[in-house]
């Protein structure tokens, strides 16, 4: 009788067993000197459950096999200009935020997870977290492609990596992630393993992706399928992670739940950029915020956190005032981006009649009766020669550095303030979930780089417009202000003339 | 319509499958859990080997199911249907408590029929022809005249009793089946049944104590399960809780009680949900979970625990369990995939089986 054959998961436990080693020249405690600090306890590393089972060699075959497609894709796509083929010029708008709100943020997660897989004891993570670091190289490798190909025709992208670190709105997803990278490999896992990978990861692609497909965008289309491949193991690692530290030590649970009521509202503010993309700059537009946030969030996530709840953790707190605000986030954002438009990298414009009548159909409650006019006051404003630009600088809240123009619960026509005293000084906030953050690590965000205290505080190059539009690298009158009237404008009207004659 | 079968490997289970249903659609409605996700050929989770056999591998994405995987037979489960009978070797947990026994069809008269409460009967069936062969906790399909498909019922008595199999069913108002039982069954009616179904089973292998939370007639299983124990000359702590709502449907006590005042290792606590205050009823009152925390002081780590009842009440018991150190891997469930659990409630991988 032959010897009985080995199941996959024994199998894989052979080929990968005792990888690692019990150091000598050195105690544990210091090779691995950040995994004890944040409070969580680990009994047994060997009970992590690796939940690929995937080999370093095979890995590399895929990865390798996934780039020859996706290149294939994006190259076909330079030499057929695929670019003229987009819906509208507005489009090239929506790739200039992801460009240059998020591509940048790949190489942050691409550095954290290189941190957890360097700082984890435990092998199987280690592994897994360094796959992840490696994937997301991979999708900011990617995306600069993208940004090398519509830069030949589009304005506002050619600074993406100086911009970064500068722009007052490229800070919110900057600051995202440098709060998790300077925390400790686990609060990182959860932060971005779960809290954004698995709960938030669907809002931020799919409906980029699926906005791309409506719009004519087949290579970010073709991007969202290379990267989606990987975010199924980005996904299924987030859960593995939170389930393996909820199961190792009672003490674990608390320590997770403040994480994961950080990391929610922290994620939830981040996404207020994408939802205001879904509801005003795609020109045809795939569903609202609203009902992406009912699906990705409300559905999906509340049967997540239904089975969560069996280890005692409950859904993320504030996650009821996340789910009223998105009749009112997208609505907010686009205002506070069309009043200061003029230090922005992306052109704004006022939803037309029809689009404002499908926001009215998608938001029954709130749209006619609070946003409606004011886009049209300000709609009339433009045509009498006073188009409206905020010559103020705004307010930031503390943590997650988005202008204080969000409403309170509940009343959306009171700006919504809060403030924290710390070590002699007032801080200010958009939100209690905001306020939450800081009063739990007042030392970490009392530090933070605020743009707008930056400028104040003679850091940013000088204090009229173009001292700060130089400071940022952005091109005046091209990078910046209107849709109408833009050099982008200008290029697509030429280009479709030609399709024209071509046609004629 | 077309049926192919599907053997899926190490562990040689052999399930049907439509034309058109895809590998995991027939898996999951058989029990058989293969890891997935996206469920559509997008993310690649459901990757799975042919080994011997043709298949359409449907909407699968080129980035998911890569073409050097597609030459080395790798399939995606969610998408993948059969073209002929196929092999394949899937990412299946082993169970070495499982025995492979092969379904058969049976004959058994009804040799008695007894109200236990109100709305339960015991029904005890004789085998005509050959004994059955069985694991203590699985279930038989039971055939009724005039009535279409059959019904599953848990075999309440132990598989050292191999000549019966022993019934507990409870009314189910409106209920056809149940209705019959309860209405029309008499002694010296021939019932055809196949069997033995499930993998609700006592897992031998794994040691120490073993807690049974069975809710109203879910605890024909877990009968089985501790009369099989029991003979065997487990030695091990048994703990059985069992919830009713009165004590109007509380049945088997007496039973109980005695057989565990023969065995100092089994501990039997009825308890009852619905109970008047005024009744006199000196034993426990609420849920079962509720009296499980209080048996075990909410500590449960080391133990392996068997729910059978209806799905409230697993649910609460689960999450006891858990917010009492005991996990996915120690907790068994009845549980029957149908087309309505996969489609309709959007369900989380944060558990495999429960």
């Amino acid at each position: 009788m032959s010897a009985k054959k080995l199941g996959l998961k024994q199998r894989y436990a052979h080929m990968t067993r005792g990888l690692d080693w019990e150091t000598s020249y050195q105690p544990m405690d210091k090779v691995f000197p950040y995994d004890s600090f944040e409070g969580i306890k680990i009994k047994d590393w060997s009970a992590w459950e690796d939940p690929f089972r995937l080999t370093m060699d095979t890995y590399w075959k895929f990865q390798a096999e996934k780039e020859r497609k996706l290149y294939a894709v994006i190259d076909a796509f330079a030499q057929n200009n695929g670019q003229t083929g987009i819906s509208d010029g507005r489009y090239a708008n929506v790739l200039k935020l992801f460009l240059t709100g998020i591509s940048p943020a790949e190489y942050q997660a691409h550095r954290g997870f290189a941190f957890a897989g360097r700082h984890l004891r435990g092998v199987g993570p280690r592994v897994a977290a360094q796959m992840q670091s490696l994937d997301e190289l991979r999708h900011l490798q990617t995306q600069i492609h993208t940004i090398s190909h519509y830069n030949k025709h589009f304005d506002g992208i050619s600074e993406f990596s100086h911009m970064h670190d500068r722009v007052w709105y490229l800070s919110v997803p900057k600051s995202f992630f440098d709060d998790a990278r300077s925390a400790g490999p686990f609060e990182y896992m959860i932060a971005i393993g779960f809290a954004f990978e698995y709960v938030l990861t669907n809002l931020l692609f799919v409906p980029f992706m699926s906005g791309a497909a409506y719009n004519g965008d087949m290579s970010t289309v073709t991007f969202g399928f290379s990267a989606q491949s990987d975010e199924s193991r980005h996904m299924t690692l987030g859960i593995e992670v939170i389930k393996f530290l909820l199961e190792q030590h009672p003490d674990n649970l608390p320590i997770v739940q403040k994480w994961v009521d950080k990391w929610f509202w922290r994620g939830h503010r981040v996404l207020g950029l994408v939802a205001m993309m879904m509801d005003y700059m795609l020109p045809k537009p795939v569903m609202s915020w609203k009902e992406a946030w009912e699906i990705y969030y409300t559905q999906a996530g509340g049967a997540l956190f239904q089975d969560l709840a069996r280890y005692g953790l409950r859904p993320p707190k504030y996650a009821d005032i996340a789910t009223a605000e998105a009749e009112h986030i997208s609505h907010q954002n686009w205002a506070i981006f069309y009043q200061y438009t003029h230090a922005a990298a992306f052109h704004t414009w006022i939803p037309d009649a029809k689009h404002m009548d499908w926001l009215s159909e998608k938001y029954p409650n709130t749209f006619d009766k609070y946003y409606r006019p004011r886009w049209e006051m300000w709609g009339r404003m433009a045509k009498e020669g006073k188009r409206f630009y905020n010559m103020a600088l705004p307010q930031l809240c503390q943590t997650c550095q988005i202008p204080m123009g969000y409403t309170e619960p509940g009343d959306p026509t009171t700006i919504a303030f809060r403030s924290s005293r710390f070590r002699g000084e007032t801080y200010h906030f958009c939100s209690d979930g905001c306020k939450d953050i800081f009063d739990a690590e007042p030392e970490k965000f009392a530090q933070s780089w605020l743009p707008v205290h930056q400028i104040f505080q003679g850091n940013c190059g000088g204090a009229t417009i173009p001292d700060v539009l130089n400071y940022y690298r952005l091109a005046n009158g091209a990078d910046n202000l209107d849709y109408v009237g833009s050099p982008d404008e200008k290029l697509w009207n030429e280009w479709q003339a030609d399709k024209l004659k071509t046609a004629v | 319509m077309t049926v192919h079968k599907l053997t899926i490997e190490p562990s040689d289970d052999a399930i049907e499958v439509a034309e058109g249903q895809t590998i995991l659609d027939a898996c999951l409605r058989a029990g058989i859990y293969l890891p997935h996700a996206c469920g559509h050929g997008l993310c690649g989770t459901c990757k799975t080997q042919v080994l011997d056999g043709e298949i359409e591998h449907g909407e699968a994405s080129s980035f998911a199911l890569m073409d050097f995987e597609r030459e080395e037979g790798m399939v995606l489960a969610c998408t993948a249907t059969l073209k002929g009978d196929v092999t394949i070797e899937a990412d299946v947990e082993e169970d070495p408590d499982a025995r492979k026994i092969p379904v058969r069809d049976f004959k058994g008269e009804v040799i008695a029929l007894d109200d236990v409460t109100h709305d339960v009967k015991n029904v005890r069936l004789a085998l005509q022809g050959d004994a059955i062969d069985f694991q203590a906790g699985q279930y038989i399909n039971l055939f009724l005249p005039g009535i279409e498909g059959s019904r599953a019922f848990s075999i309440a008595s132990p598989p050292s009793d191999n000549t019966h199999v022993e019934l507990q069913i409870r009314r189910v108002p409106g209920g056809a089946a149940t209705g019959y039982i309860h209405d029309r069954l008499k002694i010296g009616d021939r019932l055809s049944f196949t069997g033995p179904q499930g993998r609700f089973l006592v897992r031998k292998s794994r040691g120490g104590p073993l807690l049974f939370l069975a809710g109203g007639t879910g605890v024909s299983s877990p009968r089985s399960m501790i009369l099989d124990l029991l003979e065997e000359g487990c030695e091990q702590r048994l703990v059985l809780v069992h919830g009713v709502r009165t004590q109007a449907d509380l049945y088997g006590r007496e039973a109980f009680e005695e057989l565990a005042r023969q065995h100092r290792n089994f501990h039997y606590t009825p308890v009852l949900s619905q109970e008047p205050d005024d009744s006199g009823w000196a034993g426990e009152r609420g849920f079962v979970h509720d009296a499980a925390k209080r048996i075990f002081g909410g500590v449960f780590e080391g133990a392996t625990a068997y729910l059978c009842g209806p799905p409230p009440m697993i649910e609460a018991c689960i999450a006891t369990l858990m917010q009492g150190r005991l996990f996915e891997k120690h907790i068994f469930t009845e549980r029957f995939f149908t087309a309505k659990d996969c489609v309709e409630k959007p369900k989380s991988p944060v558990f495999r089986r429960l």
